[in-house]
């Protein structure tokens, strides 16, 4: 019964959201004294996260990941005592990877759910639509997104990514190394929209200020299937291309560079985005050897693994090569969803510094992860050390430049987090509640 | 702003977000696999119609197996079936809020909408024993008997209504899948036709409700089935040959299946996405394109019923015979039931290897309680098939086979019907010939459908 769950008796899987068992729950509360059902309330009624997941729609390819890690994640953390000794119970609701479904989920997690925060969102149109109504109804709204759109000041005081470091801060970081180690003049070749065009700007003021150059830059167009007529406008003296196609012609993209370039090729360097949880040795790919990748986490165990990344994938249930230990095929979206992990035990100790009791102290809570600063690289953090901004509520961390070789990736250089620092664009800590 | 990167069309999006596996499909040599099939096609069509007509309706006589009782479905049966399906409700209200765990959204999507309706195609009336209206309304009517006549000229038009509203769900509805959301739709629905079933008698189901009409549609097409007293296996189609022409409404229904099907590929496509100046790799979500595939709905339920009957249309004026439209229509309707099913068959396949894992994890435990029921200790959920080239080949050519057969097969019943109606092999030949072509172009049209990239 969920009312007498004690943190050591807590479900084995934190999913396992026993309506059923809560209405017997309810019944047998009903039959307690008035005085034994409140202070039973309130010392082992579950925390209720609200997990927004992309269960269906565009996204639910990372939505499956993404849940897969938070439960891992859940279940740890009931075991080793819950959050101020009460159990975290993880409340999913799909939104469709649809905006307007995300800000309905938000509602629910709110008013029906009674949830203490909404969490894991990761499609960066979802958070946007979504995060205007968790606003709205004060509900803390953990996002796991990466998008630039937390630290451009453009949502509000109640939605936070502490867990995951935002496009704006990966592609300053990897201007360095591009700059030092590929080459000065880069050619990029982006889709053109949004996500692109934040990769072309973002990156294009990075390779100026390390005295690099932006020499062309090829949008193609999101419903193209065929990149032939693209690759000759790559100039002539383009020592790196820089690539962030995605969609499901991305590897005819890489088939068809391969093509045009054969044995003689400038450096190439892209964002793992790409071929998130595709198997690199997928035929076609042979193409990208020796290429270089940005992973937000390296997805293949690496010679100095900590302790902390073989705990992370034993929890999850992921193997060396970053698949599932159950099917060595299915390949995890490793780059982004320790993103997932790392929120909630930012939202654990948000609480235990705010002594959250309940929704009474969501305010206290925000306030209390604004006023965090660092993280180190943890159990808890197995992406590597954080510096949380809790003026931008954007987190900051270390970045992963690999290389692939012999089907994969090795990691050659890990960023300072400083490298992904740039000036604050918002203060939310002024903003009212 | 960054809009975050989808990999989209590379990885499964499972219920109504069909799989795909586009990246992969995109390196097939799809183009030669289109070819052959379309070869196939053709090929079936210079066979019958060079072939003796004798040959071509004879292929359509079933084998005759063993004796057949006229079985009556026993009211238990359908009164579990009703019991089962008011359960499943209760599971939408009060179970996992994930429509990949809650059992209403698996049993009524993936189960109901994928396997059921394919067995019935495939094996046999299914539905006719477990159909959840049928328990309950022969209950009240055993004590209380239908106050109205259902009008005859009504047909199977309120079917055809009731299918349309289905498909609308289907293909336009926001969140088709969410438990609460489709709890709701699936209580107003029983409901709704349960009250008519009430007033008008159980012919309100096989004329009224669009489900047992569709179901039995597909029936149609089982190579299992009782005729004369005997159980016979016979090729897809047997049955229609043995039975009469349906009535318009029925046949129209059967156009409007293969339409819904073909709207539901082609609204996923990059082309389609293009049509409506969408971006597919940063699709808005289905809340916001609802008019835009309920036009699209609209769109395929008109140009399909009038593509074909222009087609039918023009083989009678080549035969002679364009007096003989409506019967033609009517005739030839079924022959398009093996298409639609081939559809079926490929358009969902990639989803059922997914959604068949949920399914097994919620047959294991139904009720979220921790039960292993089916001895299974976890269900892992795998999608690695779609990241093989060896995997995604034989999904593809799996669901191209299944659209070529689907055709092959048709064409061969259309001309069968043909020569049964007509009576006469040039008259038929020639009547066919407009609707060979059409055929030829579906065949093409699902193809490419299967090759090409798409966004949802």
């Amino acid at each position: 019964m969920t009312e007498t769950k004690t943190p050591s008796a807590g479900p084995a899987d934190p999913s396992r959201r026993s309506a059923i068992a809560t209405l017997a729950g309810a019944a047998a509360a009903t039959s307690l004294p008035l005085w034994a059902r409140y202070t039973h309330a309130q010392t082992a009624a579950p925390i209720r996260i609200g997990f927004q997941m992309h269960a269906t729609g565009i996204g639910s390819a990372y939505g499956r990941w993404y849940d897969r890690t938070t439960q891992a994640a859940a279940r740890l953390i009931n075991e080793a005592g819950g959050i101020n000794g009460r159990p975290v119970e993880i409340i999913t609701e799909d939104d469709g990877t649809d905006p307007k479904r995300g800000a309905e989920v938000v509602e629910k997690f709110a008013t029906q759910h009674n949830c203490d925060v909404g969490y894991g969102t990761l499609f960066s149109h979802v958070v946007m639509g979504s995060a205007p109504r968790a606003g709205e109804l004060q509900l803390p709204y953990f996002v796991v997104s990466e998008g630039h759109h937390v630290a451009s000041g453009k949502l509000n005081r109640w939605t936070v990514q502490p867990g995951i470091t935002d496009v704006k801060s990966q592609v300053m970081a990897m201007a360095p190394f591009v700059a030092e180690t590929l080459g000065k003049k880069v050619t990029m070749i982006f889709p053109d929209y949004a996500f692109g065009h934040d990769h072309r700007d973002f990156f294009t003021e990075a390779m100026a200020a390390n005295g690099g150059e932006v020499i062309a830059k090829l949008a193609i167009p999101p419903t193209e299937t065929s990149f032939t007529k693209y690759f000759p406008k790559i100039p002539r003296e383009t020592e790196v291309i820089y690539h962030v196609m995605v969609g499901p012609a991305v590897l005819t993209f890489v088939k068809e560079m391969g093509e045009f370039f054969g044995p003689s090729r400038p450096a190439i360097f892209g964002f793992i985005d790409s071929l998130e949880a595709v198997d690199l040795a997928s035929p076609g790919l042979e193409f990208l050897e020796g290429t270089y990748f940005w992973e937000g986490m390296a997805r293949y165990a690496q010679p100095d693994q900590t302790e902390f990344d073989r705990h992370y994938r034993a929890a999850i249930g992921i193997d060396q090569n970053g698949a599932s230990t159950r099917d060595p095929k299915d390949v995890s979206t490793y780059a982004h969803m320790f993103g997932c992990w790392e929120t909630l035990y930012v939202i654990k100790a948000g609480m235990e510094a705010a002594g959250y009791a309940g929704p009474a102290d969501r305010q206290k809570l925000i306030e209390a992860v604004e006023a965090m600063t660092e993280w180190p690289l943890s159990n808890e953090h197995p992406q590597g050390a954080k510096l949380f901004n809790g003026k931008t509520h954007q987190v900051f961390g270390p970045q992963y430049i690999s290389k692939l070789e012999g089907g994969r990736l090795n990691v050659v250089q890990t960023t300072p987090i400083e490298a992904g620092f740039y000036p604050d664009e918002v203060d939310y800590t002024t903003r009212s509640f | 702003m960054r809009r975050l990167v989808l990999l989209l069309g590379l990885l499964p999006a499972p219920v109504h977000a069909h799989a795909t596996e586009g990246g992969l499909v995109l390196l097939l040599p799809t183009d030669f696999y289109i070819g052959g099939g379309v070869a196939a096609v053709v090929l079936t069509i210079l066979l019958v119609t060079v072939l003796p007509d004798r040959l071509a309706t004879g292929i359509f006589r079933p084998l005759p197996l063993i004796r057949s009782r006229r079985l009556r479905p026993p009211l238990a049966l359908a009164l579990l079936s009703f019991a089962l399906l008011a359960g499943l409700v209760v599971l939408g209200l009060l179970g996992a809020h994930n429509p990949m765990e809650n059992p209403l959204s698996l049993a009524v999507w993936s189960l109901f909408w994928i396997v059921l309706v394919l067995v019935q195609g495939m094996a046999g009336d299914l539905w006719r024993w477990i159909d959840p209206w049928r328990g309950p309304v022969a209950l009240v009517l055993r004590r209380r008997p239908a106050r109205f006549r259902l009008p005859a000229a009504l047909g199977h038009w309120p079917a055809l209504a009731s299918f349309a509203g289905f498909a609308a769900v289907l293909l336009a509805h926001p969140a088709p899948a969410d438990p609460e959301r489709l709890a709701a739709m699936v209580a107003c629905y029983w409901a709704f036709h349960f009250a008519l079933a009430l007033a008008f008698g159980p012919k309100w189901l096989r004329r009224g409700e669009g489900i047992t009409v569709l179901m039995g549609a597909y029936a149609r097409i089982a190579p299992l089935g009782a005729a004369r007293g005997r159980w016979r296996l016979g090729l897809p189609g047997w049955k229609v040959m043995a039975r009469r022409a349906p009535p318009w409404g029925l046949a129209v229904f059967m156009v409007a299946m293969l339409a819904v099907g073909s709207y539901d590929g082609l609204n996923e496509t990059f082309w389609w996405f293009g049509q409506l100046g969408w971006n597919p790799l940063e699709f808005p979500g289905r809340s916001l394109v609802v008019r835009e595939n309920l036009a699209g709905l609209a769109a395929a339920l008109v140009v399909l019923p009038a593509l074909f009957a222009a087609a039918v249309a023009v083989g009678l004026m080549l035969a002679g015979e364009i007096a003989r439209f409506g019967p033609a229509f009517r005739t030839f309707a079924p022959a398009l039931l093996p298409i639609a099913l081939g559809y079926h068959v490929a358009h969902y396949l990639p989803s059922i290897l997914v959604e068949g894992q949920y399914m097994l994890a919620v047959a294991n435990d139904p009720l979220d309680s921790g039960a292993h029921l089916l001895g299974i200790d976890h269900v892992h959920v795998t999608t690695s098939f779609f990241n093989t080239h060896e995997t995604v080949r034989l999904i593809f050519l799996a669901q191209a086979g299944a659209i070529v057969i689907g055709h092959a097969i048709a064409i061969a019943l259309s001309h069968a019907l043909a020569v049964r109606l007509f009576g006469n092999p040039r008259k038929a030949a020639l009547s066919q010939a407009p609707l060979a072509a059409f055929m030829v172009l579906y065949t093409l049209f699902g193809l490419w459908l299967l090759a090409s990239p798409r966004g949802v």
